[in-house]
């Protein structure tokens, strides 16, 4: 039974596969119109509306940079080629799942938001503490995050946006402003979806973004904050006034200093990565080692712990 | 250069189905399941049939000229535990045997954000 039906199915496929072709799907122009993928379709109307995931280490050749993942969105195909929107990113589930753990509280929030080119985004920052900590201190940091996430937004459009979220620029910012607050171990952005594509085409204009600014700040002065906030939103407020190579310059150097920090804890994870991926093309299943080794090291942990009581 | 496709490997208890596609996962190059490989249901889920599976698997993805596969694993899911069956690793070595080459390997099995409760009652499976 099982054999014929086999043979039946592969019939079928055959006939049909010579009817199709093959296809490029570029990533879209922010990208630099890279070869993503190709998938095969009987004409370019049934590729519409595909959706490949792409890591970001394929796309830039940082192998680093292996669990972001984007997501492009077939739009219109020229010939042989299919040439594609942004819809959205995500961390993959196994990073995530490092940086969360026992004792330790991870904030969350999940922000809508319109750049400056008239797209509506949902963005969703991640953020993990060192010890626990209140509900009262996670809102704290919730807003924080929101505050710089919208500043942001407004300012830029949404490829500049993306490039800044995966730079892991946005991150550095939003650990810059918490820092004060509570002193979080680690924020990054770990999902953007796009709810409606960009509406305005803009190519840089510096008269708008003045204008836009402007109206940020008036809303700002109309909302109750607290008192360290107060502070803050005060000194913001007077630097935009200023001109802008002024905002360049106090703005950069702050963010130096954080790299250097950040790069050693970086390139720890780093080396385990590459350990990882090594182990992988020898085995393909390495998950189970590296749960044994955690096993291991509880084990000989509660061994000493025993000894110590007995003396 | 052979061209790129995704292998989802679907590794319950009680059976295996490979799928592979292309990049977007619209178009199907082949599947196979434990049924098609074996004749008693018991042996569905076993890894000497998963290996069966992907062989079949992949004799029919070289033939089309694909030899460069991306794995995306999943075990059963919900609340029905996270981990996937004993399938899956032998799956994944019978495609590195039959000269493929792999690039990723990944864990998609879908997690419940706290969801249904778990079947069996208040005082677990009685048997």
């Amino acid at each position: 039974m099982a054999k014929a039906r086999s043979r039946t199915t592969t019939r079928k496929v055959k006939d049909r596969w010579k009817a199709k072709n093959w296809y490029n799907i570029l990533a879209p122009p922010s990208f630099d119109n890279v070869t993503v993928a190709d998938t095969l379709a009987d004409g370019p109307d049934n590729l519409i509306n595909r959706i490949t995931g792409v890591s970001l280490a394929d796309l830039t050749n940082d192998f680093r940079k292996s669990h972001i993942v984007l997501y492009f969105q077939v739009k219109s195909v020229e010939e042989n080629n299919a040439h594609t929107q942004f819809i959205g990113h995500t961390l993959t589930s196994d990073y995530l799942r490092r940086l969360i753990r026992r004792r330790r509280s991870k904030i969350e929030g999940v922000y809508d938001i319109t750049t400056r080119d008239g797209a509506q985004i949902r963005v969703k920052p991640f953020a993990a503490t060192d010890k626990r900590i209140q509900n009262s201190q996670k809102k704290i940091v919730r807003e924080s995050m929101k505050k710089t996430i919208n500043e942001q937004a407004t300012k830029s459009t949404l490829s500049e946006f993306v490039n800044i979220i995966i730079d892991g620029k946005l991150g550095s910012e939003l650990y810059k402003n918490c820092k004060n607050l509570y002193p979080v171990k680690r924020i990054e952005i770990y999902k953007t979806e796009v709810i409606t594509q960009p509406t305005i085409k803009i190519e840089d204009k510096p008269k708008k973004k003045k204008e836009e600014t402007e109206k940020v700040e008036d809303k700002k002065e109309e909302k109750p904050t607290k008192k360290k906030e107060e502070k803050k939103t005060g000194e913001i407020i007077e630097i935009p006034e200023e001109p802008k190579e002024k905002l360049v310059e106090e703005e950069k150097p702050p963010e130096k200093k954080e790299k250097t920090k950040e790069e050693k804890p970086k390139k720890k994870e780093e080396k385990i990565e590459s350990e990882k991926t090594v182990k992988k093309t020898k085995k393909p299943t390495t998950k189970k080692t590296t749960n044994k080794n955690i096993t291991k090291i509880k084990t000989l942990v509660k061994k000493k712990k025993a000894a110590k009581k007995e003396k | 250069m052979g061209k790129l496709g995704i292998a989802h490997i679907f590794a319950s208890f009680n059976n295996i189905i490979i799928t592979v596609t292309d990049l977007t996962g619209a178009e199907t190059f082949s599947r196979c399941s434990g049924g098609m490989v074996t004749k008693s249901a018991k042996d569905e889920g076993s890894p000497y049939t998963a290996m069966k599976v992907a062989q079949t698997v992949a004799e029919q993805i070289l033939e089309k000229g694909i030899d460069r596969l991306n794995v995306k694993v999943r075990g059963q899911g919900g609340n029905k535990g996270s981990t996937p069956g004993r399938g899956a690793q032998a799956a994944i070595r019978a495609l590195v045997r039959s000269g493929l080459k792999i690039g990723k390997i990944e864990d998609v099995t879908p997690l419940p954000h706290d969801g249904c409760r778990k079947k069996g009652g208040r005082r677990g499976r009685r048997i």
